[in-house]
């Protein structure tokens, strides 16, 4: 019997990693046109639509840059914890974390000037993602208790604080009974660019600037590769894995908990429960799609952006919301699919496994030869 | 042809599997009679676990052929394996803890719908059939390590294997639990089956099996058709015997250099926990190789991890140029001049996904610094003078590592270790899997480090390797030093026996 396999590629390389991706994409396309069709609607014209609303003219790509933003900062919370081989699955509640830490310095330095005020904001927000992670963060480094439990938890931890603060303690006297909380000062806003994209995104953009040279060109980023790739190697190497651990997953804390901030000051008015939206769950996707890699969150962040603002604008077509989460669902599943033929490709096997010799002795002859 | 298979359980014939880097078979052949014991010998990395891979389809060989019960089998999955009738016991049982015994015994092999109270009757009967006491009721988290064992061989049983592989079983058993266990595999044996059993405990191969295939190297050396023809020290050798390893004359004895290396009472555990190492005395001077031989899993593992730091002892003192160092970290002792050749080169000495560069620099990086950037460009250097230095055909240096054949991963490895003249070297296994022109290379490599005046700790199970190499020659059992031989020749079969723990006075 010939039966599909699923063989490690030896070499990844960019090109195929590019072709994958396009591939996977243009693939759920064709999937999402079948189903456009049968639902009544011309997939020619949807997609013209979706594409138009997130990229073409200023004020689209703006949009579009907008959503990119958190989605780029989540991406990379989660990109980095991945890089030593941990998954943060609570940037969602770090978000929040940092929302609340922002909005309570807000509410007492409030006489602060814009710029002063906002550089607050920002460290506070840091503070506050790193703050829901330190628990976390040693139980991971001191008693191997698994990370994606322990953040996973925490999310829903931090908004239902948020929701105390929002009928409690922080509700807004001003605000005619409804329990939201009130809204950051005017001169915290962040600056805009163009549109409706804010400095927010030269944060995101300069932060994965940073990482991505710290991981590939520091001392400090070799060790983290290292511990990330072989923990054994690491230790012969004199690296400390618990202080690598302990360090990874705080900075993700703290990154995620600047994504609050920055939405806090950028997006949104007020720090309210909604205010996640669900970013930080997205992030785990981005930071997967790009391999854990910041150059690949920018790139995919972008991306995703783009997916949410069409499949939002398509519904003005008449496009069921379901239909347009369908269709934002099966591109990023496209990609996904991508993904894992970035590092595996279809081999048929047959009886005897005759297609594997030349398959394992590739390596061997690579390695002689070359 | 077929009349002749038929009289196999198992015919395993001229069995090749490669994997990045290293042979793990190159035409390994074992031939197991029905209803009979059959012990799988050979040193760590001579290919016994590949070879019971194969048959209990976990992998696929690169060539030669499987028969089972006188039928050429293809066996794509472990599946296909067990509906063929043979039946795997991992060292690390595959129990799922919080169900009971009857239930983890028919997972995944439930014959249809049945009261839990028919199936726990139906495995009593079986465990009562081979003198194996196991209540079906009781959840597997309660059961003892030797109980937890009888439930991985019910499931076998119950899944009507013919062929029972068991790998290193004795290793969790206490001695009582042990003797059970071969009264049990005795009467499966009586009663038609086949078991292959491996395991480095020589004196249980003896007194348990009827037969014995040894390995070395992924080749077949020696088949034994009856175990009571043999003794101990005999097994031990054929194990470690002849391989035509040592492509080196030994340089001429050298003036004995000053120590450098000295552990006193060493004492340490193993990863379970038990004694490893039992007061350890060795010495290892400037310009001298000391050999370290035994049959593997008598502390060899553990005495290359006192002495470069991954492992703390329990007892004693190692000294290092006169300094101690006993509580020194392996990146410290290595910054004084000890240099480490570990026996997992991919994944201990390589991080395998890492570049040729990125694991170049593994022990010199902190050096390659400016401020906190790592300049690349000096790391490159590096690298490209290594590759040049020790002849490893490395492609491109930016590739990940695993790309390289074994004898070039050995020769960077040993490159890095040596990069910065060490003062002592410690090698484990240093060309075991490698081709015969990378262990010409590397022993070359090791003849001119002691000729440099570099001490040399070669730990290996190639007992001519460690003749043609070294200067003092340790054996170990069971954690101890047992007898030491100088470099005049030794016969091999008094380092036989010694192996085997029995030291002529």
């Amino acid at each position: 019997m010939i039966r599909p396999v699923l063989a490690r590629r030896e070499r990844v390389v960019p090109a195929t990693q590019a072709a994958g991706f396009v591939l996977g994409v243009v693939v759920a396309l064709i999937l999402g046109a079948i189903l456009l069709w049968v639902s009544d609607h011309s997939p020619a014209e949807v997609y013209e639509r979706m594409f138009d609303s997130a990229f073409k003219g200023t004020d689209s790509l703006s949009r579009t840059l907008e959503r990119a933003t958190p989605l780029a900062l989540t991406g990379l919370s989660v990109a980095v914890a991945g890089s030593m081989g941990l998954w943060n699955i609570g940037a969602e509640g770090q978000m929040m974390a940092g929302a609340i830490v922002a909005t309570g310095v807000a509410m007492i330095a409030d006489g602060l000037s814009g710029p002063l005020l906002i550089a607050l904001m920002m460290a506070s927000g840091v503070v506050g993602g790193m703050a829901l992670m330190i628990g976390p963060a040693l139980a991971r480094s001191h008693l191997r208790v698994s990370e994606i439990i322990t953040t996973l938890m925490l999310v829903y931890v931090a908004i239902r604080v948020v929701e105390w603060l929002e009928t409690g303690p922080w509700k807004d006297p001003e605000s005619f009974g409804f329990a939201v909380i009130e809204p950051v000062p005017e001169q915290a806003a962040l600056p805009g660019l163009f549109g409706r994209a804010n400095i927010g995104m030269l944060i995101a953009l300069g932060l994965l600037l940073v990482f991505w040279l710290a991981v590939s060109r520091t001392a400090w980023g070799y060790e983290l590769r290292l511990a990330g790739s072989s923990p054994d190697t690491a230790r012969y190497a004199g690296v400390s894995l618990r202080r690598k651990v302990l360090t990874a997953l705080l900075l993700s804390g703290g990154i995620a908990g600047l994504a609050g901030a920055v939405q806090l000051t950028g997006s949104a008015v007020r720090l309210e429960s909604g205010l996640s939206n669900g970013y930080g769950f997205a992030g785990i996707i981005v930071a997967a799609l790009a391999l854990m890699r910041p150059s690949g969150v920018a790139v995919v962040a972008f991306v995703f952006g783009a997916v949410q603002v069409g499949g939002q604008s398509i519904q003005t077509l008449g496009v069921s919301s379901a239909i347009a989460d369908i269709l934002q669902a099966m591109i990023l599943f496209g990609a996904l699919v991508a993904v894992v033929f970035f590092n595996y490709r279809i081999q048929w096997s047959g009886p005897g496994g005759e297609s594997s010799i030349a398959e394992s002795g590739e390596p061997d002859l690579a390695g002689e030869v070359a | 042809m077929a009349s002749t298979d038929a009289d196999y359980a198992v015919w395993l014939r001229g069995i090749e599997k490669r994997f990045p880097g290293v042979i793990a078979c190159a035409g390994a052949d074992l031939r197991v009679r029905p209803g009979t014991i059959h012990a799988l010998l050979g040193e760590n990395g001579a290919g016994k676990t590949t070879m019971v891979s194969v048959l209990s389809g976990v992998y696929r060989p690169d060539g030669g052929e499987v028969w089972v019960n006188g039928q050429r089998r293809f066996f794509q999955s472990p599946a296909d394996a067990i509906a063929a009738g043979v039946g795997m016991v991992y060292q690390e049982f595959r129990l799922v803890p919080t169900l009971t015994v009857a239930e983890n015994i028919v997972l995944g092999a439930a014959p249809g719908l049945l009261r839990s109270a028919e199936i726990e009757e139906r495995v009593a009967e079986l465990s009562a059939a081979y003198g194996m006491a196991a209540d079906p009721t009781r959840p597997v988290w309660q059961l003892s390590m030797g109980e937890r064992q009888r439930v991985e061989i019910l499931k076998a049983l119950w899944r009507n294997a013919s062929v029972l592989v068991m790998d290193e079983p004795t290793a969790v058993l206490t001695p009582g639990e042990a003797a059970e266990l071969g009264l049990t595999l005795k009467a499966m044996a009586e009663d038609g089956r086949s078991i292959i059993y491996i395991s480095h405990k020589l004196d249980q191969v003896v007194a348990f099996c009827d037969e014995a295939t040894v390995l070395r190297q992924g080749k077949t050396v020696a088949t034994v058709d009856n175990l009571d023809d043999v003794d101990l020290s005999s097994l031990a050798e054929m194990m470690v015997g002849s391989s035509g390893g040592g492509y080196v004359q030994r340089p001429p004895a050298l003036e004995a250099g000053p120590e450098v290396l000295a552990l006193q009472g060493i004492s340490a555990l193993n990863d379970r926990g038990l004694p490893a190492l039992a007061d350890i005395n060795m010495t290892v001077h400037s310009g001298e190789i000391v050999g370290i031989v035994g049959v593997s899993g008598n502390g060899q593992k553990e005495l290359a991890e006192v002495v470069t730091g991954l492992r703390r002892p329990s007892q004693g003192r190692v000294t290092f140029k006169e300094q101690d160092v006993t509580e020194a970290s392996p990146a410290d002792r290595y910054r004084l001049g000890l240099a480490y050749v570990p026996e997992d080169r991919i994944g201990v000495g390589l991080a395998p996904k890492m570049s040729v560069v990125d694991n170049a620099v593994v022990r010199s990086y902190r050096s390659q610094r400016r401020g906190l950037m790592l300049v690349m460009a000096k790391c490159v250097q590096f690298c490209q003078d290594l590759v040049e230095r020790f002849g490893v055909r490395a492609g491109r240096l930016h590739d990940p590592v695993a790309g390289l054949s074994g004898g070039n991963l050995q020769r960077l490895l040993l490159g890095r270790e040596l990069a910065e003249q060490p003062a002592v070297l410690v090698a484990a296994q240093p060309t075991r899997g490698l081709d015969v022109q990378g262990v010409a290379a590397i022993q070359s490599h090791l003849a001119d480090q002691r000729a440099d005046g570099v001490g040399i700790l070669l730990i290996s199970e190639d007992l001519d390797e460690l003749l043609a190499l070294s200067d003092r020659l340790l054996v170990m059992f069971e954690g101890r030093v047992v007898a030491e031989y100088g470099p005049d020749v030794t016969p091999r079969t008094v380092i036989g026996e010694a192996m085997a723990g029995q030291v002529r006075a």
